[in-house]
Parts: structure tokens; C-alpha cells; sequence
């Protein structure tokens, strides 16, 4: 599904991932963790096409088609998704106008008919009921005065309506409670397909006991220095971060 | 500057020779209207930019025209002008059009084309009272000219007491001219004491050769009044518009204004407010978008005169290509208006590196028991927020005009007319398709 060779990517000369390998096949679920600024909410936005980042790779290929060559909306028309570890807020702009813009985006691109704004209406609630979304959230400009729970779970409402084959979650973990974290988990498991593919980058082990990887891997100094299974997260947990970034230095 | 004196003498002349023609000519307090317009006119000549009221907005391509007065003519082809029900007052050319107007018999309050109102005693009694009163013409010579030349408009007098439920459309077309032409409205709205009426003026132009809309528009509200004004500015990218509005707001009276403008290639607006009563209210809201190589100027002054008045003004304005925007507002707080209450931001988005904005606020305060505050901001496209639509499908132009959309919508969802609203919706979505395509 999706094949990284050698991917490299800097912004104004300054390096911040170096030779990257990964393949995620379809039904796999990929754990990508690492310290602070290692690279890991780079890696997520240079899959989703952020433009400010310069890249370079071997290959990047989607379903074998060259990412390089696309830009972000055609990314996410082919379905890649990419939940934000800060979702901009959008004053003005209703959620529900937005979720409805960017579903019939999609759609279209699959040769899909356009939902008209009932339709959509009655399928975003349903949808949006089991992240606890209400429909005054729905109705709210798009993340703004959203809390940070909030605006998370309104990333994974987005997930579950556009229904990528490439899910990247950025963070979608981080500064949540609990009962949040389920709620989310929960989110991210009834995404999980034998055709669809899960990236969740995360700093903390805490997500992966909900949600659980085929492989976990430790990006450190803008490299993977290492991948395993999951009970690489469970070490990680008890050993921290720094025994691993002390092998990216001197390697 | 003799050649400037040539061209105001052309207007001159056109007065001479039309006055006859004009409405209101058996009433010799307007021809003394009329004349002191003419004479103010003259005196001042065309505002250049070495006057801070016209700094950054030149002129010289209106001098330059010698426009002829507009003609009355029928026109051609059916007209898409906004689908609401209700009264409307239809003027071509700036004169008035029954066969485009509606306005029926049975109304409980009087809306009349001026030539008409001018005709009937009583009406021309409380035209005299209020026409010209909240306009000076020794200051602003389109104002004067205006004042000297106008050929008809709306007259709207609401009853004390009476609250009209539909708004009142005003539509000025400006068409099938063939030569530069300008035209001449001029509308007077007096709101009873504790009436309340919602008045939207709307100026259209199909013109592709230059001309010229001078519009004046003075709104009274008696005590205790509720006037909800809207004006919406969609002239031809070859029109010329310029227009004064003048509100005069006794005790607890309020008014409502938006005033949005997306056409015309220059377009200057003045909207002065009076709040000259214990308690009025006024709330300024503006919406421009503009592009190419045009410009729009909106000035506005509130006068606090009285204690325990508030004022809220928001202007916001969407540039791009080498369009120009200026903001200038002016707040006074006279002598004697404690408790005032005033708050002004204008907020601008630049779609482009050489679209510019001058946005001034001009504060004159002298009372010491009073809250001011102001703010501006300028800004650019959030190239995160464009990402992140991006990433959820969403192409460019639609990107776009989702973020343009947001921006109006803090005005375009204040607007309490639901047909107005989503036609102003539209409008900036086109206005956004429209430049976005040549980029694209």
C-alpha cells in the first residue's frame, strides 16, 4: 500500500528526516513513536503533501503511484488521511459545511453522486454520536473554541466520513483524558479494515494498549533507529526514549 | 486649474439647461437647494488627494469625463434584481421606473418615487424639513453636485409607531448608456418615532463604456426608531460610484448598516452618523471585495453628541490583484456625551502581494467619562488553514472561497434578511471564483 525508499525531507536546508524505509501493507497498523522533535509530525505531514517541507525519496509510492506527483488534495481524494496534531481552526466556516465539502470532494473523485445537505445532515450525526459529537459541535465554526479533546475527536469524525485507505494519526492521543482516549481508540479500531492501512504516530505508549500495532517503530534524530512488534512500545514505556537516541547519535 | 473650472462649468451647464426638467421645480426652496449645490460645487471644485479626506483615493479619472446626465430609458430584456416580496422602488438611470417597481396602494406607511413625494404638499412639507438638512454641501462637492442634480429616488416615510415587516427594496440600475453618463439618486428615509423599517439599497450597472453613479441617501429616526439599512454596491467594473449617506438618530433610536461592495472600479462611500440622542445606537458594518486594478474607499464618522450612546463599526475587506482598499473611520465624542460607548476594528485580507489597504482609525475625543477602542488588523491566506482543507480533498479555489467565506461571514451572517444573506453569499463566492481563475 504504501512503500518509503530513502526518504529524506528538510525545510530551509535544515535536515529533519534522513533515509526512511517503510512499507505498510493494507490491514496493517504502524506505530511510529519518538521524542520530541524527531521528526514524527514531519513524517506525518510529508506523507500528507505539505508543500513547505523540501523531499526527496527513492521511492514514495501509494498503490503504486508516485506521491511525489501529487499534490495534497489529490493525496486525500485517493485516500490518504492525515488527522492534525493541531487542527487549524477555521472561523466563519461551519463544521458541518466543511465535513460536508471535504466528504463530496471525495466522493466525486470516486465517481460517487454529491450528498445534498440532509443527506449528509442524518450521516454526519450518526457518524459523530459515537465520538460523542453533538449536533452544536456540528454546527460550531470549524475547530474554533473547540477543546483539545474536541478538536481530536472531530479529527476522527473526519476519518470515519471520508473512509481512507491510509489513515496517519498525528498525536491524536496526546492531552486527552481517559475516558477521551477511548472514545478516540475506539474511533481508530472501527477504522481498522483488512484493506486500509494505519499509521499513529504517538509519543506515549498509553494509545497503543487500546489500540494495538502489527510493528512499532522509533524515529530518533529524523531517522528509524529501530522496529520490532509491539512489545517494543512496552520497552519504550519502561526504558524511555533515551537509550535509543543515544544509538541514533552514534550510529 | 482653468481646465478644472471648464469641466464643474459643464455640470453647470447641464443644470442650466435641465433644471426645468429636474422634480421639485415649483418649489423655490429646492431651486435654492439646488443652486447653493451648485454654487458649493463650483467653489470647492473636485477633491484632489492633497486633502486628507481623499488622500488615497484619486479622482481625476471622474474630472477627466465629462458625463452627460443620464436619460430615462425603458430597458430591454428581463432582470434578475433579487427575488424577495415586498415594496420595491425601481430606478434606470437614476430616474424612476414604474413599470419596474412595485410598491402597492395599501401600504400603512409612504414609500414614493421623490418627484412624486415633491408633488404632494404634505410630503414635500416633511421633504423640505429633512432634505439637505444632514448633508452639507459646502464640504463635499459630490455632495453638492449631487444635491444640484438629482433626478429622483426614494422617499420612505414611516408612520410613528408603525413597524414594517418586509424590507423595502431600493434598486438602482445604471444601463444601455452608450456614452459616459452619471446618474443622480437621491433617497430620503425618515423613520417615525419608535417605527421600525429595514430598507436595502441595492446599485447595479451593466455599463462596459465608464459612468458615473453620485448617490446621497440621509436616513432620520425619530425616538426610539429602528432602522435596519443595507447597501449593496454591485456596479460594472467601468462604473464610477460615490456615495454620502447621512443618519441623524434622536434619543434611544438605532440603526443597522451594512454596507457591502463587490463592483465599480472606483467606488467611494461616506456614511455619516449622527447619534444625537441620549441612548442611540448605531451599528457599522462594511464587507468589500475587490480586485484587478479598482478601488474602494469607505469613510465613515460617528458622531457621539449625546450621553450614554454606543457605537459598534466592523469593516472587513477581501483585496487582490493590485487592488487598493481605504478604511478611514472617524470617531468624535463631543463635549457633552458622557458614557459613550465606541468600538471600531477594521479587519482586511490580502489575497495578494500587491493588493493594498489604507485602514486609519481617527479618534477625536473630547470628554474624559468615555470607553474608545479600536483595532486593525491585515492579513494574509493561512497557508495552515489552505493545507488543511487541502488535506481533507478540498481544491485550491474551493479552499479559497471556504476561507474568503469565513472571513465575510462574521459580516454576511449579521444580515437579518435571509434572501439578502445568501444572495451576498453568492456574490462572494463569485467574486472569489472570479479571481481565482486566472491564477489557477
Amino acid at each position: 500500500m504504501l512503500r518509503i525508499r530513502n526518504l529524506s525531507a528538510s525545510i530551509d536546508g535544515k535536515p529533519i528526516l534522513r533515509r526512511i524505509d517503510l512499507d505498510v501493507r493494507a490491514g496493517e497498523v504502524h506505530a511510529i513513536m519518538g521524542p520530541n522533535g524527531s521528526g514524527k509530525s514531519t513524517f506525518a505531514q510529508v506523507l500528507a503533501g505539505r508543500d513547505i517541507y523540501k523531499v526527496a525519496a527513492d521511492e514514495l509510492t501509494f498503490n503504486g503511484r508516485d506521491l511525489l506527483q501529487m499534490p495534497p488534495e489529490i493525496r486525500a481524494r485517493e485516500g490518504i488521511f492525515l488527522a492534525f496534531q493541531y487542527p487549524i481552526e477555521i472561523p466563519g466556516v461551519s463544521n458541518l459545511y466543511f465535513l460536508r465539502a471535504a466528504v463530496n470532494a471525495v466522493r466525486a473523485h470516486r465517481g460517487l453522486p454529491e450528498l445534498d445537505a440532509v443527506d449528509f445532515m442524518s450521516y454526519a450525526r450518526q457518524q459523530a454520536k459515537a465520538l460523542s459529537i453533538d449536533d452544536a459541535m456540528l454546527k460550531r465554526s470549524l475547530n474554533e473554541g473547540f477543546s483539545g479533546g474536541e478538536k481530536k475527536r472531530n479529527e476522527i469524525l473526519q476519518m470515519t466520513l471520508l473512509e481512507p485507505r491510509l489513515a496517519i494519526l498525528d498525536e491524536s492521543d496526546s492531552g486527552l483524558d481517559i475516558d477521551a482516549l477511548k472514545i478516540v481508540a475506539d474511533g481508530i479500531n472501527a477504522m481498522r479494515s483488512p484493506d486500509r492501512g494505519i499509521i499513529a504516530v504517538t509519543h506515549y505508549q498509553r494509545l497503543l494498549n487500546y489500540v494495538v500495532p502489527d510493528q512499532v517503530h522509533v524515529l530518533a534524530g529524523g531517522r528509524i533507529v529501530r522496529s520490532g512488534g509491539k512489545e517494543l512500545a512496552m520497552e519504550l514505556e519502561e526504558k524511555g526514549y533515551g537509550w535509543l537516541e543515544q544509538e541514533a547519535v552514534t550510529s | 486649474m482653468s481646465t478644472v473650472v471648464i469641466e464643474q462649468n459643464a455640470y453647470a451647464a447641464q443644470f442650466a439647461a435641465m433644471r426645468g426638467r429636474l422634480p421639485g421645480t415649483h418649489l423655490p426652496w429646492l431651486e435654492r437647494l439646488r443652486q447653493k449645490g451648485m454654487d458649493d460645487f463650483l467653489a470647492l471644485g473636485f477633491p484632489t488627494t492633497k486633502l486628507e479626506n481623499w488622500k488615497y483615493t484619486n479622482v481625476a479619472p471622474i474630472r477627466r469625463i465629462a458625463f452627460e446626465l443620464a436619460l430615462d430609458r425603458p430597458l430591454t430584456g428581463t432582470l434578475e434584481i433579487g427575488s424577495s416580496a415586498g415594496p420595491r422602488l425601481v430606478c434606470v438611470n437614476g430616474w424612476f421606473s414604474p413599470t419596474l417597481s412595485s410598491m402597492d396602494s395599501g401600504l400603512n406607511f409612504h414609500l414614493l418615487n421623490m418627484g412624486q413625494a415633491l408633488q404632494d404638499p404634505e410630503r414635500a412639507g416633511v421633504i423640505e424639513k429633512h432634505l439637505g438638512r444632514y448633508t452639507s454641501t459646502s464640504d463635499h462637492a459630490f455632495a453638492a453636485w449631487n444635491t444640484t442634480l438629482f433626478t429622483d429616488g426614494a422617499y420612505i416615510e414611516i408612520p410613528r409607531g408603525i413597524a414594517v415587516e418586509q424590507p423595502i427594496q431600493l434598486t438602482f440600475i445604471s444601463a444601455d448608456h452608450g456614452k459616459p453618463r452619471a446618474c443622480y439618486p437621491r433617497n430620503l428615509i425618515v423613520a417615525g418615532e419608535g417605527s421600525q423599517v429595514t430598507v436595502v439599497e441595492s446599485f447595479l450597472g451593466f455599463d462596459e463604456s465608464p459612468y458615473l453613479t453620485n448617490t446621497v441617501t440621509e436616513i432620520v429616526a425619530r425616538p426610539g426608531a429602528v432602522v435596519d439599512y443595507y447597501k449593496i454596491e454591485c456596479e460594472s467594473p467601468e462604473g464610477f460610484h460615490v456615495a454620502v449617506i447621512n443618519a441623524h438618530l434622536d434619543r434611544d433610536a438605532s440603526l443597522t448598516s451594512h454596507s457591502m461592495s463587490f463592483g465599480g472600479g472606483l467606488v467611494r462611500n461616506d456614511l455619516n452618523v449622527a447619534l444625537d440622542g441620549e441612548g442611540s445606537h448605531c451599528t457599522l458594518n462594511g464587507l468589500f471585495a475587490v480586485d484587478g486594478r479598482r478601488l474602494v474607499d469607505n469613510h465613515t464618522r460617528i458622531d457621539h453628541m449625546r450621553p450614554h450612546a454606543s457605537s459598534r463599526e466592523l469593516y472587513k475587506g477581501v483585496l487582490d490583484g493590485n487592488a487598493a482598499g481605504v478604511f478611514n473611520g472617524a470617531i468624535v465624542v463631543h463635549e457633552n456625551a458622557q458614557k459613550t460607548d465606541a468600538v471600531q476594528y477594521s479587519k482586511n485580507l490580502l489575497l495578494s502581494r500587491e493588493a493594498q489597504i489604507n485602514t486609519k482609525p481617527q479618534l477625536e475625543i473630547r470628554n474624559n467619562d468615555v470607553r474608545c477602542f479600536h483595532g486593525a488588523t491585515i492579513g494574509q491566506m493561512d497557508a495552515d488553514a489552505i493545507f488543511y482543507l487541502k488535506s481533507r480533498g478540498i481544491d485550491e479555489l474551493e479552499a479559497s472561497r471556504i476561507l474568503v467565506r469565513g472571513f465575510g461571514g462574521e459580516i454576511i451572517d449579521g444580515i437579518r434578511v435571509p434572501a439578502l444573506r445568501e444572495q451576498l453569499e453568492r456574490l462572494l463566492d463569485g467574486w472569489v471564483g472570479s479571481v481565482a481563475e486566472p491564477r489557477a
